[in-house]
């Protein structure tokens, strides 16, 4: 189609061409013809530049097909998409600062457009971003032929950024490797050996099978090895990456699981309702965010985030203490009605949220907590996940100071040990009671505020995270804060991993399978309380 | 006198269910397919007595009920999809989909009804006897254990909802007209199937009442006040426990078996999380270690969730929420207790009216010597 069009611009440009008055053809004639937009001889200018093909012109064609070109007097300027300053495209490709005086956008006819798009490939290499570069040098896999190699070479010597040099470097060996001619075969195989990118699996797998029917070849052994060594690596990055989740997903739920069973070991109180808390927390930061939208300057929109943190905290402790106050304070010590009842209180919860809300909402993340870092080739640990840990790291060491270091500690401790003597020691067990489900919910309520930077709000977010807390109350053993951070790491970590290698179900059925079968070993969880206290 | 009113409720009961429905239905009044709905309540009243025998009798929190129940239904729903496959087909469409060339192996036992039947019943049988020996063998109890059976309930929620588990993933079984060559269209089965829910749920209510009377029976409340004492005496507990979680659960497998030819389809939507806390709130709400408690209690939440679904869609859950936590803070005993406690108030009420002037010159007396 494109080569059709392409001819029948070539015969149109051939018969303009001898009617036109004579004219010395240069590429600098030709630039000058496109920049003052030189009706009578734009086509054969167009044409002589695509059939030259000269380096020099590929950041002004590339500033052409992509619709962004400005002209002043004899020069040509583009401006990037998300980058600041101007950039001179013609006669040189080089930064221009931000502001550049009389330019003038301009605009060609399609017909020059699609006659360029031939060379695209080419242009796109001429950008100051460095992933497009990346992903312009990529393309040159598939579509790199070995005349593209010496334009290539003289592209690299320039280049200063390491991955895009490493992603040039190997679209020529992909170009070499994929030749035909052995001896370039051979040299691209040697090159490769030195460290081969991810990325170069497909073209070595493409080679591997138009060897096929040679399989003694020192080259098909080479090619084999290498693949052989690019997946073991991609097999560590995503052992890595899955670990790396599964702490992040084992935090979230440690979060939850450390108000869970704190409440339930004072009070004797399985708190269902305990997962709306996580919920609360979310549309806080949600509720903010709007706020922030329409009453702050947007200047200020990246602050909601940190101030949201402490009052999520505070709002899903404070619904919490109201919902013990009301109802919870009538079930202590009656697990299986709590049970029941928090349940119901969630269903009201939830059906309170959706007809005020509606059915999805999503928080924008903070500019600061997005990207991550690259601990390694392939290996990124995002931002947002990172905060999460350490967000849980420094809630598990405040919760751990509040209850083996304060007054208050000592007192939840003694409640939940025994509530009757410590009543008599002139303990106020119901204050005790309410600080605690105050600290639990607000816990609850952080990490729905954590949530919204990994995934949507929906009324129902914190059913999803309830019963996998709960298996992990079982196993860590209730009230026991050690035993909770534990199991709560176990789990999200061996969730994520049965995840990986099997799909997400089948991943829960076995985790399923292992609590119960530990719980044959362990009925009490991982730490039980020894002697007297064990017994009921 | 007591067991005189008793026998009076079960004459009311059958009367009104068995004589007067169907006498309305007869004469125009009642509509059939709400004799279908009733039919289908009845259904749920089976599974709400097994959940009483676990629960209300043993003081055991199986939160996994749905699923048993539901493990009946898929059982005659893949005898009833086999037999009603189109002219042509010789797989079910939603495997057809799924580019499945031969029918799985676990499916082809369900071709014959007599075996479909057994399965139905005796897979669930035997998952609660594996799973239950597991659990209760390592002791785990109360909380412990109405925790294990949420997350079973979730686990295989999420795994028959799955499409390579052959079981028609998140549409579940639909899409039946015949079974056993009875149209299911027709009012001659819809009512035989309401006939025949009303006559197994009377059976099942015999059968747990004399379980209840029997010394088994008394095993298990006795394993429900003080278990330990139970084990010391001697008793095995976990063998107790492990047989009254079967027959519970084979229980509300009967309950699922009837239920699915009279709504035609069965999805994994009714064994999640929630189903089996809402069947376990039917006990509650009626009255717990009472048998009429759990049928009077099935019967009377479907019944609201028909009426809140039709006239208040939105209103419902605020309704159920609403009834789990009233049923918790104020009807310990359920609304079978709550006939009660107006009886006694009642009573004593009368009583205390007549004695009252007793009462009066006694306190005087006490005033004196105090």
């Amino acid at each position: 189609m494109l080569k059709s069009k392409l001819l029948f611009l070539t015969l149109i440009l051939g018969t303009l061409s001898f009617t036109a008055f004579s004219f010395e053809e240069t590429v600098e004639n030709s630039v000058q013809t496109l920049l003052s937009n030189n009706k009578t001889q734009l086509d054969s200018a167009v044409k002589y530049l695509v059939e030259t093909k000269n380096p020099n012109t590929y950041a002004l064609i590339g500033a052409i097909l992509e619709k962004r070109l400005y002209v002043s007097k004899t020069k040509a300027y583009t401006l990037f998409p998300g980058v600041k300053s101007y950039y001179e495209v013609y006669p040189e490709f080089k930064e221009a600062g931000s502001t550049v005086v009389g330019l003038k956008p301009m605009k060609y006819a399609r017909k020059y457009t699609l006659a360029f798009r031939s060379l695209a490939k080419y242009t796109q290499l001429y950008t100051p971003i460095a992933q497009s570069k990346l992903n312009a040098y990529q393309r040159f896999k598939q579509s790199g032929t070995l005349e593209d190699v010496a334009f290539l070479t003289e592209q690299l010597k320039t280049e200063s950024d390491e991955k895009v040099k490493t992603a040039g470097n190997e679209a020529i060996y992909t170009i070499w490797l994929l030749s035909g001619n052995e001896q370039l075969e051979m040299n691209a195989l040697a090159q490769l050996g030195e460290g081969a990118s991810d990325q170069m699996l497909d073209p070595l797998e493409q080679y591997l099978k138009k060897k096929e029917n040679a399989p003694q070849d020192q080259s098909y052994i080479l090619a084999s090895e290498l693949i052989s060594t690019i997946q073991a690596h991609e097999r560590f990055i995503n052992t890595a990456q899955n670990l790396f989740s599964g702490i992040s997903l084992g935090s979230i739920l440690l979060l939850v699981a450390l108000g869970l069973g704190i409440i339930y070991g004072l009070a004797g109180v399985i708190n269902m309702s305990h997962g709306e808390f996580l919920m609360i927390g979310a549309y806080t930061t949600y509720v903010i965010q709007q706020c922030f939208i329409s009453y702050l300057p947007a200047s200020w929109f990246e602050g909601y985030f940190w101030v949201s943190l402490p009052l999520s905290f505070i709002t899903a402790g404070l619904i919490g203490l109201l919902i013990e106050r009301l109802i919870i304070r009538h079930l202590y010590n009656k697990p299986l009605e709590s049970l029941l009842g928090t349940w119901g209180l969630s269903l009201i919860m939830i059906q309170i949220c959706r007809s005020i809300f509606g059915d999805i909402t999503a928080v924008k993340s903070p500019e600061l907590l997005s990207g991550g870092i690259e601990v390694m080739d392939g290996l990124i640990l995002p931002f947002n996940r990172l905060f999460i840990i350490g967000l849980t790291v420094f809630m598990g060491v405040l919760t751990y100071i509040v209850f083996f270091k304060s007054r208050l500690g000592v007192k939840i401790r003694a409640v939940t040990q025994n509530r009757n003597m410590s009543a008599c020691l002139g303990i106020s067990t119901k204050r005790i009671d309410a600080m605690t489900f105050f600290l639990g919910s607000g816990l609850a309520g952080i990490a729905g505020c954590a949530m919204t930077l990994i995934g949507n709000v929906v009324p129902n977010m914190g059913k999803t995270y309830i019963v996998d807390s709960f298996l992990i109350v079982v196993v860590g053993g209730v009230g026991k804060l050690v035993g909770i951070i534990a199991s709560a790491m176990g789990v999200g970590v061996l969730s994520k991993i049965f995840e990986s290698f099997y799909e997400a179900v089948y991943g829960k059925v076995i985790m399923l399978a292992i609590i119960i079968f530990f719980l044959q070993f362990k009925p009490k969880g991982l730490f039980p309380d020894k002697g007297r206290l064990s017994e009921d | 006198m007591k067991t005189l009113i008793q026998k009076k409720y079960h004459l009311v009961f059958i009367g009104l269910f068995l004589i007067l429905m169907p006498l309305g239905n007869l004469l125009g009044f009642v509509e059939t397919n709400t004799m279908t709905l009733w039919g289908r309540y009845f259904c749920f009243a089976i599974a709400a007595i097994g959940i009483d025998l676990i629960w209300g009798y043993t003081g055991v929190l199986s939160m996994t009920q749905a699923f048993f129940f539901c493990l009946g239904a898929y059982g005659i729903g893949m005898y009833m999809t086999l037999s009603n496959l189109p002219d042509g087909h010789q797989l079910p469409a939603f495997m057809e989909w799924n580019q499945v060339t031969e029918l799985p192996a676990f499916w082809a036992p369900f071709s014959s009804f007599p075996l479909a039947f057994i399965l139905s019943l005796l897979v669930p049988a035997l998952f609660s006897l594996i799973f239950g020996f597991f659990v209760f063998r390592s002791r785990i109890q109360g909380v412990y254990f109405a925790i294990i059976t949420q997350a079973l309930a979730l686990a295989m929620f999420l795994l028959f909802s799955r499409n390579e588990t052959m079981l028609g993933g998140t549409n579940g079984l639909t899409d039946f007209k015949y079974l056993l060559g009875f149209d299911l269209r027709e009012t001659s089965t819809k009512l035989g199937l309401y006939f025949l829910s009303f006559i197994v749920l009377c059976l099942i209510y015999i059968y747990s009442s004399f379980l209840t009377k029997s010394k088994f029976g008394k095993g298990l409340v006795a394993i429900r006040d003080s278990e330990s004492r139970m084990r010391f005496t001697g008793y095995g507990v976990s063998a107790y426990k492990i047989t009254i979680f079967m027959i519970g659960s084979v229980i509300a497998a009967i309950g699922g078996m009837l239920y699915l030819p009279q709504t035609g389809i069965i999805t994994p939507g009714r064994m999640d999380v929630q189903a089996s806390i809402e069947m376990i709130v039917w006990v509650a709400l009626g009255g717990r270690s009472n048998l009429k408690g759990a049928v009077l209690g099935a019967i009377v939440v479907n019944l609201l969730y028909s009426i809140f679904t039709s006239i208040l869609p939105g209103g419902w859950l605020y309704v159920l929420g609403g009834l789990f936590v009233i049923t918790v803070l104020y009807l310990d005993k359920g609304m079978i207790g709550l006939f009660q406690q107006i009886q006694d108030y009642i009573k004593t009420f009368f009583a205390s009216n007549k004695n009252k002037n007793e009462e009066e010159m006694e306190n005087e007396v006490i005033n004196v010597s105090a």
